[in-house]
């Protein structure tokens, strides 16, 4: 299983992402992105093995090196589109990002609660769909293979899913393994559009699962680090643990 | 989330110690070239504008790269590398002294001071090219030896301070808005030195008798707070209830959100009716930048407000107000003085830009880039600027500052009769509004 929405999201609580697209090879010389998005699923566990699982919680560090800041990070999620993220800085706080399904929610101890709106939160929405690797065609009005290019030194099919709502997003699929190399999002934050790019990297056999242990991002003169160090599947979650903070709610009823 | 310390280089970049440095090793001489390439390349490749404002950075690295190399010592190596950066004449870039960095160690001056940022528990300001207290730490060796407010500062360490003062005017352009807080810093140093040790200081009192006190030092003010790669910094945030009936709050660094953010939500429970509020950043010299949004959130309901925009390169990030769900929707004053930087100077302008605020004091820093702080292959400490910043209203507070809605300057005579001409003001303008 791949956490690509989910590294989307936690960029989220960063204040980034990002986008690309350059033209590529003639189409017709392409895989389709149908089977590219399928074999991903295939490479990283399969269809079988992804529908069993309808919960998840990870945890690991995540890090802005140029700053020298390394921060706890712990996300739980949910079917079908339940999400809770929690990274703690020293010095800073607890950044926070969330959804009950219904409002999506970011609170961090400079900016205070937020609740996300228009396309912020069609984005989140998108990012937050449990399982969204396994569901893109619910996901994306169109996806297609757009060229080839290096990531790292491997080549890359570029993929360019395109949803019903929001703007696209660029994935990079290593031609040989399968696996997500890059993901070029614009994330849609109050800050306004910010480009970001991600590369994951360091996949390992997690359950029946291939995953991704880092994950590089850079967006807005920055770079951030995260690191998974613990995965897993199917986990008792606390009921309340999707629950809308105090502070969101209070935001809520204010509205 | 990038940091906004102008002061914090300015203040580090002179505690270089002065004693000879011995000769480099092989290895020490190649760790400041790759220190000078890391400068170089990052200022290359971070930096919002691509073209560095029309100069040839190329053409610079060639030129000064052999001299990094010729350097003798690791402060000549850092000269040439602040030679580098000077040239791009904007504040936020430069090197601190690995020492002073990690250790945050000041120049002894040849006494008995040694390093620390300790200091005898007093604020200051050069007004009129008089440095004057202008506040004293309750509890503090400077309180218990009697000094007041609006006496002032002859000599520090049996150096008289008015040619150091006249010596640094003299060197800064009319033109630049960093007088202040350069001023202030080079008052500070002198007066800074390890806890426990005295400090002599001559003053004259408010009978303008000549009076010398040896004072010892204790340590800064307020909690520790360690952020990143920065050197540990000490935070304090106060709160009170001025009369009649208006809230204050005072802090020294946009830092420990927790801290600050809990300070301002008692400050609005507490006096949630209150007929105005006061935020005063003199003497605040920045820190975490998303912090002014932050703080802003407190004091208006409306959405999609910004104090301003950063622009990155190829990106621009709006500062975005996000409402709290408590408020204060009254008359709100922030005071500024030429010690109010950065992250204090996009609040203020923002506040002001958005019709939210009125700004007392006197003329800001005009030093507001976002910046980052990393240690370099030498153990130097390297600042470098990565945006932009334009107030809501449409100007850069870069090499501008932000001027008052009302100025109000602080005199001698006001301070040793234990006025605040600037509270007074802000508070006379809220009184106004009630009304």
């Amino acid at each position: 299983m791949n956490r690509s929405h989910l590294r989307a999201n936690i960029i989220i609580v960063a204040g980034i992402l990002a986008a690309a697209a350059a033209p590529g090879l003639i189409a017709a010389d392409l895989p389709k992105a149908e089977t590219i998005l399928d074999k991903f699923v295939e490479v990283t566990g399969g269809k079988a093995a992804y529908a069993k699982v309808h919960s998840q919680i990870e945890s690991g560090t995540f890090e802005l090196p140029a700053m020298g800041i390394k921060g706890t990070m712990i996300s739980y999620r949910a079917e079908p589109d339940l999400s809770y993220t929690e990274i703690v800085f020293p010095g800073i706080g607890k950044m926070q990002i969330g959804t009950d399904g219904k409002v999506a929610w970011t609170n961090n101890p400079m900016q205070g609660p937020h609740i996300q709106e228009g396309a912020e939160k069609t984005q989140a929405v998108l990012t937050n769909r449990f399982n969204g690797e396994l569901h893109w065609r619910e996901l994306y009005k169109t996806v297609e293979t757009t060229g080839i290019e290096a990531i790292d030194g491997k080549d890359c099919y570029k993929v360019v899913l395109t949803p019903a709502e929001g703007s696209a997003v660029t994935h990079f699929y290593d031609k040989e393994s399968g696996l997500l190399s890059k993901l070029s999002v614009i994330a849609q934050s109050p800050a306004g559009e910010i480009a970001s790019d991600s590369y994951p990297s360091d996949y390992r056999k997690e359950g029946d699962f291939v995953v991704a242990h880092k994950l590089r991002q850079s967006a807005a003169g920055q770079e951030f680090m995260l690191t998974v160090e613990s995965v897993k599947f199917n986990p008792e979650i606390p009921k309340d643990r999707f629950d809308l903070p105090d502070d969101i709610k209070a935001l809520v009823n204010k509205k | 989330m990038p940091f906004r310390l102008a002061a914090l280089v300015l203040l580090l970049a002179g505690a270089a110690p002065s004693p000879a440095q011995p000769a480099l090793t092989p290895a020490q001489r190649q760790l400041n070239i790759d220190s000078f390439e890391m400068v170089w390349q990052t200022v290359r490749d971070k930096h919002w504008d691509p073209k560095l404002g029309g100069l040839d950075w190329q053409a610079i690295h060639d030129e000064l790269r052999p001299k990094v190399e010729a350097a003798a010592t690791t402060a000549d190596a850092r000269a040439v590398m602040s030679d580098m950066l000077a040239r791009l004449k904007q504040t936020h870039f430069g090197i601190v002294p690995g020492d002073a960095y990690s250790e945050m160690n000041s120049s002894s001056d040849g006494d008995d001071s040694g390093p620390g940022d300790a200091g005898p528990g007093l604020d200051t300001r050069v007004i009129d090219n008089h440095v004057l207290v202008t506040s004293i730490t309750p509890d503090s060796p400077a309180a218990a030896a009697g000094v007041k407010p609006g006496w002032e500062i002859l000599r520090i360490r049996g150096k008289e301070i008015g040619p150091a003062i006249a010596k640094i005017r003299d060197s800064l352009s009319s033109q630049t808005t960093l007088l202040d807080l350069l001023l202030h810093s080079a008052v500070s140093e002198r007066l800074s030195g390890e806890a426990g040790k005295t400090v002599e200081i001559q003053f004259l009192d408010g009978r303008n008798k000549k009076v010398n006190l040896k004072i010892a030092r204790i340590r800064p003010r307020g909690q520790v707070a360690q952020l990143g790669n920065l050197p540990p910094l000490h935070f304090w945030v106060e709160t009170q209830t001025l009369k009649p009936n208006i809230a204050y709050v005072h802090f020294n660094l946009f830092f420990e959100p927790d801290s600050l953010n809990t300070a301002f939500q008692q400050a609005i429970r507490t006096c949630g009716n209150c007929d105005g509020f006061i935020i005063d950043l003199r003497g605040n010299p920045g820190g975490i930048g998303g912090l002014a949004t932050g703080v802003a959130g407190w004091f208006t309901d409306k959405k999609d407000q910004r104090l301003g925009t950063m622009f990155l390169r190829g990106a621009s990030m709006k500062f975005v107000v996000f409402p709290r769900p408590e408020t204060f929707s009254g008359p709100l004053a922030i005071l500024t003085d030429g010690c109010s930087a950065s992250t204090s100077e996009i609040l203020a302008g923002g506040m002001k830009d958005l019709g939210r605020a009125r700004v007392f004091g006197t003329h800001t820093a005009g030093a507001a880039l976002p910046s980052l702080f990393t240690r370099l292959p030498n153990g130097d400490g390297f600042q470098y600027a990565i945006a932009n910043y334009i107030s809501e209203g449409g100007q850069p507070l870069e090499g501008f500052g932000l001027t008052p809605d009302q100025e109000v300057k602080l005199t001698r005579h006001q301070l040793l009769e234990g006025q605040d001409p600037v509270i007074d003001a802000a508070v006379t303008w809220i009184e106004k509004q009630k009304k």
